[in-house]
């Protein structure tokens, strides 16, 4: 039970993550492995702001702020010169893009480990047997407030409607009138807003460093997008939760019972594998 | 009044030139049917007009207004002029009723112009009001198409350019969309289409018939019906 609980919590990082993923997968019909990078921007913007006396939620909004910047460039340099390219050209270009930033972070702020303060101070709080920090609570409350404006967006929202559109049919796209590099703009945008957010909300954590986010949340969110089908926003959300789970549930039986090395990577894996065996068009596979 | 005239337009794809030098008209309240052997450039016509296509040269003339050849299809939908594209291209994954939303695009801040089209095209074409929760993509060829036409229809189009809706279907069906394209007509809705069919030669105010890039001839449906050089240009037979 203690492990469920630690697993919820810490599963949904990996779904805020995930969610990110699905934007640009179903507005670019691509995988982005620069999704961890906008996080890391961010939480280095904001770590950078509070050393030079900025008030937490100022340093938070200019973090957020720079994930979008580095989204808009990746979509003007990256994404828009290969919108008629093979996807896997631009999924080869967004790996180039995550380590072209993680090369940054590290000029800029030394390949060392640093720390961040928590937004919240306090205690951790015992839910069910399981500590859990005032930072986690506040991530899964992000998270759900995140799912469901989301959903809303997409459903019933004209412009959640037409990065749904772009992604099925640009030419359509464009005889309706809508302005496709607009669009494409906005979903990067967006995609690295919720990536910002994910970094300046995981970075307390833990000790973060250039390419943490990368390095810990990617292939995790990876699993969690693939088991809600990589198009569906609740899919995402759920699959962040699950992965949440089994990882923590493999870790403790794993590693506490058996000390079997890398136990946390091995168990996802392992559920990454059988739900493409079982289930390839993931849990909850549908559009919108 | 002419509505559209198009003056010596050239374009192409990449290098290749595809129209050398087209010129037509259409009038306000016109229905005009264009005509032409496969490649002629009917298509790539229709995507230089509404703005999809980059024109090489030539001038475009919308309501005797000039169109700026950086206009693309976002000012010219804006504009009135909005395309039902060849091979229906409509959102497979989305509903019929977002299908129409999206076609709304150009009025969108405008709800009750996008609930009075809805009405139209449901009263136009009943069947997209029963199956409006259905996916576009699971619709037959049929529906699709009707489903393309409703959705030109929402952006409250002065001028609609439908580029062979008929391919493809049945003759009963494609007798259908030329009821359709009637009747979106007698609305008030100026209707410039692009045909195989010589079948809508008899809905035609005015006929175009395009020829390797250029307007080979131009006139009533029924001149150009009577024409022998239109047989033996466009059927392919001798007079
Ligand atoms: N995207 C493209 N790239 C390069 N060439 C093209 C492209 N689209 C069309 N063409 C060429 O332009 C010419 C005119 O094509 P277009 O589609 O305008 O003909 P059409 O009259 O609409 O024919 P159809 O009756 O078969 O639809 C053809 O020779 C075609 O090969
Ligand atoms: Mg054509």
């Amino acid at each position: 039970m203690r492990f469920l609980i630690a697993g919820l919590f810490e599963g949904a990082v990996f779904g805020l993550l995930a969610v990110g993923l699905v934007l640009v997968y179903k507005g670019a019909r691509v995988f982005n492995f620069a999704q961890g990078e906008f996080g890391t921007v961010a939480a280095f913007t904001v770590w950078a702001l509070l050393g030079a006396g900025w008030p937490y939620p100022a340093a938070i909004v200019v973090g957020l702020l720079a994930a979008v910047v580095t989204g808009l460039i990746m979509e003007r340099l990256v994404v828009r010169p290969l919108l008629d390219a093979s996807r896997i050209t631009l999924l080869v270009a967004t790996v180039g893009f995550a380590l072209f930033i993680i090369a940054i972070t590290v000029l800029a702020a030394q390949p060392e480990p640093r720390s961040l303060q928590p937004l919240i101070g306090g205690e951790d709080r015992d839910i069910l047997g399981a500590a859990v920090s005032p930072q986690r609570m506040v991530i899964a409350l992000v998270l759900i407030g995140l799912a469901v404006a989301l959903a809303w967006f997409f459903n019933r929202t004209n412009r959640g409607l037409a990065v749904l559109a772009t992604s099925q049919d640009a030419l359509a796209t464009r005889a309706v009138g809508i302005s496709v590099p607009g669009m494409s703009r906005f979903i990067w945008g967006f995609a690295a807003l919720l990536g910002g957010i994910a970094g300046v909300l995981q970075a307390p954590i833990d000790i973060f460093y250039p390419g943490f986010m990368t390095r810990t949340s990617l292939v995790p969110a990876f699993t969690a997008a693939v088991l809600g089908g990589f198009t569906s926003l609740p899919g995402a959300f759920l699959g962040g939760e699950l992965v949440g789970v089994v990882h923590s549930l493999g870790l403790h039986v794993l590693k506490d019972n058996w000390n079997v090395p890398g136990a946390g990577e091995l168990t996802l894996f392992v559920l990454l594998l059988a739900v493409l065996l079982a289930r390839p068009q993931g849990l909850l596979g549908k559009e919108a | 009044m002419a509505l559209l005239e198009v003056r010596d337009l050239r374009t192409g794809y990449g290098h290749v030139p595809v129209l050398h030098g087209v010129s037509f008209s259409v009038d306000e309240g016109e229905t005009a049917v264009m005509l032409g052997l496969n490649g002629a450039g009917k298509t790539t016509c229709m995507l230089a007009v509404a703005g999809l296509l980059r024109r090489w040269g030539g001038e475009v003339l919308f309501d005797g207004r000039p169109v700026g050849k950086h206009q693309d299809s976002r000012a010219m939908t804006r504009l009135g002029v909005v395309l039902v594209p060849e091979g229906r291209h409509v959102f497979p994954g989305l509903s019929v009723q977002n299908n129409l939303r999206l076609g709304a695009w150009p009025v969108r801040r405008h709800p009750r112009k996008v609930k009075a089209n809805t009405d139209r095209v449901f009263d136009v074409f009943p069947l997209l009001a029963e199956r409006r929760h259905q996916l576009a993509g699971t619709l037959s060829g049929g529906e699709q198409q009707m489903l393309a036409l409703g959705r030109g229809l929402m952006g409250s189009p002065r001028l609609l350019l439908i580029d062979e809706a008929s391919l493809g279907l049945s003759p009963v069906l494609a007798q259908q969309v030329f009821q359709a394209a009637r009747r979106i007509n007698s609305e008030g809705v100026t209707v410039l289409m692009v045909e195989q069919n010589a079948g809508a030669l008899s809905l035609a105010d005015r006929a175009l018939l395009m020829q390797k890039g250029r307007i080979a001839m131009e006139g009533s449906g029924a001149d150009l019906m009577s024409e022998s050089a239109l047989r033996q240009a466009y059927l392919g037979a001798p007079a």
